[in-house]
């Protein structure tokens, strides 16, 4: 009896355990993977971006902008992380 | 204030005889936009022509030419050079004739002298190299040519190969390279070549030199090295010069191009045989004055007329008018674009909300206050009226820094005395874990009320645009698009409301459900939400496609939030690993040993605390000002506006 007991409460504890680890996990691939997608996109924003600043000073508040709106997609991973953990 | 300076549009007639006295007037009082004439552009202007230079431009020019020569080999730029006293016109003009053409003629001088020492020194350098190969040679140099029977080949080769030919060899393996010398009869001359010539073999001359390789190396040193010396010589007596004469250099430089830009100025007016017209803007309250001043300096030959606005015609130059709080924040918005002279200026909104949203990105008493002291420390660095309003942009950032560290409870990432009055953003890093951890769901619903405020305010000032702009049906319907976003966001605001209780936000899930399971504010939230959509559709069905922005604009003020926690959790990781893992440890047994480790970790502490600085810095400052451009500014203002830029120029150096 209490053998069973106790294998039921480590059960558990295992159980709780693992959920927090996925919860963990999780959280890790949508910082990850977004920050990946944001690094992608912006590389090919920002080269473009300094090509056109050489050519015309006048575009450089224009490109900032562009260069930044992918910042989008790894704040929402961020935000998703955050609230799996908290 | 939230409009810019209202413009008047002046024309200028006189006959050409005063064209001198009003350049000048007009020069002095810098108000005048002049707006370019260009020829046979409107019929009104029919049979003028682009005017002259005034008699004495090519001179100036000249001279001022000559100056620039004399300044760019000074490499002299006059915002490096503090403004001491300014020096007055007409003992500046005399001293241009006096002194600066003695300036000149030492320093052509000078300049033509080390120009001759430096082709010197490269043609001693190149003879060195030539020389090099054969410093080893145990020969000297006039025994390797001038036969008549014998061919000398001299090279590099790759590795050593056998000449089956009669020949005499010298081959000496070195870094440069593997020398070989061949001495071999004419007649076998073609054989060797071809042998050598499969065997990537590389010639060398065999320089024009008397006695040994070394010593002839060893003279060229010498002389290469005084003529380095003389060179570096005359580099100091330019640099004695520019230090004697930068300050009178620059003057003399903002003298000669204001005469030049006021001698070149008749070819922007419209002229006839004997008068000239100008157009152009100049600040609607300044018309008076400026009108009486050009009739007083023309003894009243001027006529000064004030013309109407042709709207949609007439590109209006653009003059922001500010409070003094707002003007720095000024640059950010010229980095994106000139409001329009039609459109509502948001520079006050901007300097209000820009710091409010970097603070609550760098909530942080501490770095808030490093901040504040780089902002003072930089403006001995940072010159010039750009580098002036980024550091008063960057003061006015670090001051809600440091309100928002107190609010916040932050000071380089420890808590402070008392509890956070916002939602903590302290996280449970390092040994002493416990305690809630960050409030995360609050934090983010204060994130997505601060979005859906800016947002409505954009959308309104949208509004406000399209009253101001726009003309019959479709101003009404441009208002009403604007208004339906609105709409459309509020309504989904309170269907989420009815659904779903949250911290922070109205609790409407109480209602019971009267139609499809809907309760009265979902049903309320439902039909804001369609009649929004109707709204939207009336102006443009495309924008349609648009409707996930609002979710997603409102959801990008997270980054409030995910930007503030992380730097939060890279000060406590630092002061963590500092602190906790390096310190503290030794503190138990101190040591000789343990003191040193003291050391490093608050030098690991201070680096790592700098670093988060600048990355805070750079992190809350651009990710704010993202939210003014991407989610404010397209709500409703364009941009484009032409800069004023009233012919003259702050003295700096000179004075009437």
């Amino acid at each position: 009896m209490a053998v069973e007991v106790g294998t039921a409460i480590t059960d558990v504890a295992v159980m709780e355990a693992s959920q927090l680890g996925l919860r963990a996990m999780a959280a890790a691939i949508a910082v990850g993977s977004t920050g990946i997608a944001s690094a992608a996109a912006e590389m090919v924003i920002g080269s473009a971006a300094v090509g056109a600043t050489a050519e015309n000073k006048d575009v450089f508040g224009l490109v900032l902008l562009l260069t930044v709106i992918p910042e989008t997609i790894v704040i929402f991973g961020l935000v998703v992380a955050l609230l799996l953990i908290f | 204030m939230l409009t810019p300076e209202q413009m008047s549009k002046v024309l200028i007639a006189a006959p050409k005889d005063v064209i001198e006295p009003v350049i000048r007037e007009l020069y002095r009082k810098r108000l005048f936009h002049i707006q370019d004439f260009v020829e046979d552009e409107h019929e009104e202007y029919q049979g003028y022509r682009i005017g002259n230079p005034l008699s004495g431009a090519g001179e100036t020019s000249k001279e001022l030419l000559r100056l620039r020569s004399v300044t760019n080999a000074f490499s002299l730029r006059s915002d490096d050079i503090d403004p001491a006293e300014k020096i007055r016109e007409s003992r500046l003009q005399e001293r241009i004739e006096q002194e600066l053409p003695a300036i000149e003629q030492e320093v052509e001088d000078l300049l033509s002298r080390r120009s001759t020492l430096e082709n010197q020194k490269k043609e001693i350098e190149q003879k060195i190299d030539l020389l090099l190969p054969f410093a080893d040679v145990p020969v000297d140099l006039p025994l390797l040519r001038g036969y008549r029977t014998m061919a000398v080949i001299a090279g590099y080769l790759a590795k050593r190969i056998s000449l089956n030919v009669p020949c005499e060899e010298y081959y000496s393996e070195s870094k440069r390279g593997n020398l070989l010398i061949v001495v071999t009869p004419n007649e076998y001359r073609p054989e060797v070549e071809r042998m050598l010539l499969d065997a990537h073999f590389q010639a060398i001359p065999i320089p024009d030199e008397k006695g040994s390789a070394k010593d002839r190396i060893a003279e060229y040193q010498v002389q290469a090295k005084s003529v380095e010396q003389e060179i570096s010589g005359i580099s100091e007596k330019i640099q004695a010069l520019k230090a004697n004469h930068a300050g009178f250099l620059v003057a003399c430089d903002e003298l000669l191009s204001m005469d030049v830009e006021r001698a070149e100025v008749p070819l922007r007016f419209a002229t006839t045989d004997h008068a000239f017209i100008a157009e152009g803007w100049v600040p609607s309250d300044t018309v008076r004055p400026l009108t009486e001043d050009l009739v007083t300096a023309s003894g009243g030959r001027a006529f000064v007329t004030e013309l109407p606005i042709q709207k949609g015609k007439d590109v209006v130059p653009v003059e922001y008018d500010n409070i003094s709080f707002a003007r720095p924040t000024q640059f950010l918005m010229d980095i994106y674009s000139r409001p329009k002279y039609t459109e509502l200026d948001p520079t006050l909104i901007v300097s209000i909300v820009f710091p409010i949203f970097f603070g609550l990105i760098l909530g942080d008493v501490g770095y808030g206050a490093l901040l504040l002291a780089a902002s003072f420390g930089l403006r001995k660095l940072l010159k010039g009226p750009e580098g002036k309003m980024l550091l008063d942009i960057m003061r006015n950032a670090s001051i809600s820094s440091i309100f928002f560290g107190i609010l916040f409870s932050e000071c380089f990432g420890f808590k402070l005395p008392w509890p956070s009055v916002l939602p903590s953003r302290h996280l449970n890093i390092g040994g002493e874990a416990g305690g809630h951890g960050p409030a995360i769901p609050e934090l983010m619903i204060m994130c997505v009320w601060i979005g859906v405020l800016h947002i409505t305010a954009g959308r309104l000032l949208g509004i406000l645009n399209h009253a101001r702009q726009d003309h019959g049906s479709h101003r009404v319907w441009a208002m009403l698009a604007n208004l339906g976003w609105i709409m459309v966001m509020w309504g989904i605001l309170i269907m989420i409301w009815s659904a779903f209780p949250m911290p922070l936000m109205p609790d409407l899930t109480g209602f019971p459900p009267l139609v499809l399971g809907l309760s009265l504010p979902a049903i309320i939230g439902l039909l804001i939400i369609v009649l929004g959509v109707v709204f939207i559709v009336k102006e443009s069905a495309l924008e349609l496609v648009e409707l996930p922005t609002i979710l997603s604009h409102v959801l990008s003020y997270a980054r409030l939030v995910g930007v503030g926690i992380s730097s939060v959790a890279i000060a406590m990781v630092i002061n963590f690993i500092a602190i906790g893992m390096i310190i503290e440890p030794q503190l138990e047994n101190i040591t000789i040993f343990s003191v040193i480790v003291i050391v490093v970790g608050v030098i690991v502490w201070i680096i790592g605390q700098i670093l988060n600085t600048i990355l805070g810095m750079i992190g809350g400052g651009l990710q704010s000002l993202r939210l003014q451009y991407v989610e404010f500014f397209t709500k409703f203002y364009k941009g484009g506006g032409v800069k004023y830029n009233p012919f003259g120029v702050m003295r700096k150096f000179s004075e009437d």
